[in-house]
């Protein structure tokens, strides 16, 4: 009754308003009939004025909203009406009545409920899409707030039949306005962004309304974003344009579309990645915004940040396989991109883990290395046809900025996962010295010092396993200097845990001045240089013994002897570093191979080590003796004292007391109270007492290689430990902590009965010996290895055919400790070519070395 | 009630400076712009016409020409009905090249879309390129050919009139049978908001 009576009342009212007004409207045919128009209709017209200019009826309009919300039947209707009303105006160009038609279906999206707006909904949307059909720019920019006001209303039931494609198209394009008025061209993009926002947040949620991420709109969006970032150098407004107001109104088109972007970055789940990231690049690409890469930069780190962490990784992916594809393209674009993805890669560091971390590392490295052969080729050419080589400086460039993108991402890994990397890039290092090769491992090595750098050692052992470490002495002696530099450098930055590298790069005498910091090394260091002292102080005995050292190479050997007497030497190895001292002073003294001034050079090491010792271990009485020796040096002979010089003046061969004298020494040594027996043999090759021989007692864990423990294999020592088992349990038994403790102390006597037994037996029947030792153990080395090699790669193919998951993963662990403890010694009991052991058969021929674990692992990454 | 019965989306492509944004122009709001800047991108003009009684709306995307926007043009091709290629008949380079925007077509576009060759400038004394040149390309490529002047508005009604025409032919003949909503092409196009109803009045 009540609703009756209102609907009278207003049809009353309604036919005494002015009829001229709505005459003008052709879609009304004469006053006569308005009486019998529907009442919405008549609600409707009733919201305009006379004059536009007097914007909307207010009262009227609540009129319209209170019908409306009373009788939500009517909506959709309301909304057509007020389409048709708007369209013909648009047509006519009265906007005035346009913009009134267009807040009216705000106030009423706005005011009604949910649920009944789906088909109003269809109504506004057309409104929209004709206000933006205009080419009026307040209509457009009317028409994308509307647009954002609808795209914050959360929908009850979305409509899946609605499709927003024109919308997006038209932001886009508004994103790209060249309006001949700044401040309209400005306004216009604003809008473009703030429209593309508001689609991507009306869709996102889901899927089945409008893919916003399929690659039609993603072709769009991300570009026209972008455009609008890459504009940030050059602002569109002036500075003196009026300060515009409103929050809203004071962003610029490049903070809002980054900021756009991070939000639409952010909701990107895994499978949308790509498709954001594709036209990212080709907008980059086609817009030449590679070099200078800053702005490239900028976008990769709102990506990074922006992105869901877990997907970090599949940016980087995607940058590097970019930098495939732009294999061709000139070595300045590879060099920014490979400096953005060093900027980057850190970010993605954090998330990564596993064999991703690899596949990272694998394809820089496989960057690195068709650089290298371009290079190569780039040389070649350069040499024969004298064309430019300024290519080949860019292309070098390229390879640091990879180098750096490397080390950048081992930067944020954790520590263990460091030393993996360098093992793994160790692996890559080629093992021939062939003329391409030396390019590719100076690259290789630079990339491992990269890391190394960033590799905080706290324990030797750990920065240095095995393989590794041999490896590193196997190259200290190549024959190219700059290889040699460069895994010094390797060494230096590995060993120097108390950050001493940079006061001893120059050898000194006045080791006082040096300040250096100098803890008591730790029973775990004691227990390293016990096991590889031997082989380092003989593979730094041999790098010095080499005729084409320079003068940084022999300073670079004197780092690492040094760093070595700070960080590990104590009491018990001081003699091994001394006589190590002194064998390098017969070397400077008796060798026919070096020059006179590399002889003065080692002369120069020779004191400054001296110098050293004492700061290390307290031995008062060589400190004293050192100070003389030095005395009588600065008074006789400075040529014999740093710093190192390419050339001396000077013919001299040094006699008498400015050189060391053996006996004095042990004088020393004794009266601290040290064994110096061993200092009894100075002469050359006496330091070849190689511990690595004899130490491989743990771990033991197959028949085979069993045959061939050194412990049986050394002289006078009986085996021991027949009690061992191969298995896997037995292995476990080991490894227990009880037992490792009780293993360690049997261990550790076996081996000082060994050392024992080395020093003491006269040196000529060691090497014979060993001699007779050594065939077999070459002989029996190489089967096992095929063994190895055979059981390797078998494994490798049951993993492939092997149906039961489960039952393959057990395994697969058990064989990787297995593995792992082979490797273990492998590294152990391979002999070294460079090994001039008592054996002195120097050209003697070594299986290759072996495969790394993650070679057989992930056998794929390993492909060339 | 809706104010027209067809949509169809034409998209404008070819080198930079050969007259798309006049012959948008002069077709939407019959002038002749004086000093417009290049086209950024995209930009869009509408524009309903009537074709046998029936009236179709024709939603034109004038693209750039320059390459660094490729990116953004090309993600227009897909949805296109008819694509309008545009050459400088006194420009022999802007001719050259309309091998490379036919593969650009040929990749991004439907292969249903509908081609048109177009000489534009034809009011120009300097022509470089004969009738007959550009006439035989389009031949040879299957494509639909006129010559216009966006200056002296010659031909540029005939032009979008006819393939106002042609793609209301197709849409006749071929669309009656239901179309597929997923495929961007005349016979199948995907509804947006505008193009709902005209969709719904086909059938
Ligand atoms: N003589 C002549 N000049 C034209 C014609 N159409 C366009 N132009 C001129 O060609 C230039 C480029 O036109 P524009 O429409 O911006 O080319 P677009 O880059 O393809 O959009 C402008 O200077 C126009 O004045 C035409 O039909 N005849
Ligand atoms: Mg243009």
């Amino acid at each position: 009754m009540a609703i009756f009576k209102c609907c009278f009342e207003t049809q009353l009212s309604d036919f005494f308003e002015p009829m001229v007004q709505k005459c003008t409207d052709p879609g009304c045919c004469c006053w006569c009939c308005s009486a019998l128009r529907p009442r919405y209709k008549r609600l409707v017209d009733n919201i305009f004025p006379v004059n536009p200019q007097d914007g909307l009826i207010k009262n009227n309009m609540e009129k319209l909203t209170f019908y409306a919300l009373s009788s939500p039947e009517k909506l959709d209707r309301i909304g057509e009406y007020l389409y048709q009303k708007a369209a013909r105006d648009i047509y006519r160009r009265r906007n005035g009545l346009v913009v009134i038609a267009m807040e009216a279906m705000d106030q009423l999206l706005v005011a009604c409920h949910a649920q009944t707006l789906n088909l109003f909904v269809e109504s506004f949307l057309k409104m929209v899409q004709k206000l933006l059909e205009s080419t009026e720019p307040q209509l457009q920019i009317l028409a994308t707030q509307s647009f954002v006001r609808f795209a914050n209303i959360e929908e009850d039931t979305p409509s899946y039949h609605r499709r927003y494609d024109f919308f997006v198209s038209k932001f886009s394009a508004m994103c790209h306005s060249n309006h001949t008025d700044r401040d309209w061209c400005n306004k216009i993009r604003l809008a473009g962004i703030r429209g593309l926002q508001g689609v991507v947040r009306k869709t996102v949620s889901d899927d089945l309304v409008e893919n916003i991420w399929e690659p039609v709109h993603m072709d769009k969006i991300m570009p026209s974003l972008l455009y609008n970032m890459q504009n940030a150098r050059y602002p569109i407004s002036q500075p003196d344009s009026p300060a515009p107001h409103g929050e809203e109104d004071r962003q610029d088109p490049p903070t809002l579309a980054e900021s756009c972007m991070r939000e639409l970055v952010g909701r990107a789940s895994f499978g949308h990645i790509k498709s954001v990231l594709r036209p990212v690049l080709r907008h980059l690409d086609l817009h030449k915004l590679w070099v200078p890469n800053e702005f490239a930069i900028h976008t990769f780190q709102i990506i990074m940040f922006s992105i869901q962490s877990q997907y970090s990784y599949t940016v980087v992916e995607t940058l590097m396989a970019h930098l495939d594809d732009n294999s061709t393209s000139s070595p300045e674009i590879r060099t920014s991109i490979a400096d953005v993805l060093s900027k980057i890669i850190a970010i993605a560091a954090g998330e990564s883990v596993g064999p991703s971390v690899l596949e990272i590392i694998n394809s820089l490295l496989n960057h690195l290395r068709v650089s290298v052969s371009k290079l190569a080729k780039a040389e070649d050419s350069a040499r024969h046809k004298l064309v430019s080589r300024e290519g080949s400086t860019h292309e070098k460039l390229y390879q640091e900025a990879l180098i750096n993108a490397l080390g950048e991402f081992a930067n944020h890994l954790p520590d263990y996962q460091k030393i993996e990397i360098m093992m793994f890039i160790m692996s890559k290092v080629p093992h021939s010295e062939q003329d391409g090769d030396v390019l590719l491992q100076s690259m290789l090595l630079k990339s491992l010092l990269k890391v190394g750098t960033k590799y905080q050692t706290i324990q030797l052992n750990q920065a240095f396993p095995v393989i590794f470490l041999e490896r590193l002495l196997r190259m200290s002696v190549g024959p190219n200097p700059d290889m040699r530099l460069l895994v010094n450098k390797i060494l230096h930055t590995l060993l120097d845990r108390h950050r001493n590298l940079d006061k001893l790069l120059k050898p000194t005498v006045d080791v006082d001045s040096l300040k250096l910091a100098i803890t008591k090394s730790s029973r775990l260091d004691a227990i390293f240089i016990r096991k590889h002292g031997g082989d380092i102080f003989l593979t730094l005995y041999e790098s010095l013994e080499l005729s084409n050292n320079t003068v940084e190479t022999i300073e670079a050997a004197y780092t690492t002897t040094a760093l070595i007497c700070i960080e590990l030497v104590c009491e018990e190895s001081v003699c091994d570093l001394l006589r190590l001292i002194m064998t390098i002073q017969d070397l400077a003294l008796t060798s026919s191979k070096l020059s006179l001034h590399q002889k003065y050079q080692l002369h120069a090491i020779v004191s400054s080590l001296l110098a050293l010792v004492p700061h290390c271990v307290p031995l008062a009485s060589l400190q004293t003796y050192a100070d003389k020796v030095i005395a009588t040096r600065i008074a006789r002979a400075p040529y014999l004292l740093p710093p190192l010089l390419r050339h001396y003046d000077s013919t001299v061969v040094p006699t008498g007391d400015v050189l060391l004298d053996q006996a004095q020494i042990t004088a020393c040594l004794s009266e601290a109270g040290l064994d110096a027996t061993q200092m009894a043999r100075p002469q050359p090759g006496s330091l070849q007492h190689r511990h690595s021989w004899v130490d491989s007692g743990m771990g033991a864990n197959a028949v085979d290689i069993n045959e061939v423990d050194s412990v049986s294999s050394s002289p006078g020592v009986v085996k021991k430990f027949p009690e061992e088992e191969l298995t896997f349990e037995s292995l476990k038994r080991i490894l227990s902590p009880e037992n490792v403790e009780s293993r360690k102390e049997a261990e550790e006597e076996t081996r000082l009965r060994l050392s024992e037994t080395y020093r003491n037996a006269p040196f000529g029947e060691l090497v014979r010996h060993t001699q007779s030792k050594g065939d077999v153990l070459n002989e029996r080395l190489s089967q096992l290895l095929k063994k190895l090699a055979t059981k390797q790669s078998l494994r490798y193919l049951s993993e492939r055919q092997a149906t039961e998951r489960e039952r393959d993963r057990e395994e697969d662990q058990r064989s990787e400790e297995d593995s792992e403890e082979e490797r273990d010694r492998f590294g152990r009991h391979s002999p070294r070519g460079h090994s001039r052991s008592q054996s002195t058969d120097r050209d003697m021929q070594l299986p290759p070395a072996p495969q790394p674990l993650y070679e057989s692992l992930f056998p794929e990454l390993f492909v060339y | 009630m809706e104010d027209y019965k067809f949509l169809f989306k034409v998209v404008l492509v070819g080198n930079a400076g050969v007259g798309k944004t006049c012959l948008v122009r002069r077709f939407t709001q019959g002038l002749f712009p004086p000093g417009q800047g290049a086209t950024i991108g995209v930009d869009f003009m509408i524009k309903t016409v009537e074709v046998d009684g029936e009236k179709v709306k024709l939603q034109i995307w004038d693209t750039a020409g320059q390459e660094r926007f490729r990116s953004i043009t090309q993600s227009y091709y897909r949805s296109a009905h008819a694509l309008i290629l545009v050459y400088d008949i006194s420009c022999q380079p802007t001719f050259d090249c309309l091998p490379d925007w036919l593969r650009e077509i040929e990749e991004y576009a439907s292969n249903k879309v509908l081609r048109i060759l177009v000489g534009n400038k034809m009011d120009r004394e300097d022509r470089e390129i004969p009738m007959h040149v550009g006439e035989d390309f389009a031949q040879r490529h299957d494509m639909y050919f006129l010559e216009t002047s966006a200056k002296e508005a010659e031909n540029v009604e005939k032009l979008f009139m006819e393939i106002a025409a042609e793609l209301m032919e197709q849409a006749r003949s071929k669309e009656l049978p239901r179309y597929d909503t997923n495929s961007p092409t005349i016979n199948g196009r995907s509804t947006s908001v505008g193009d709902g109803s005209c969709c719904s009045k086909i059938s």
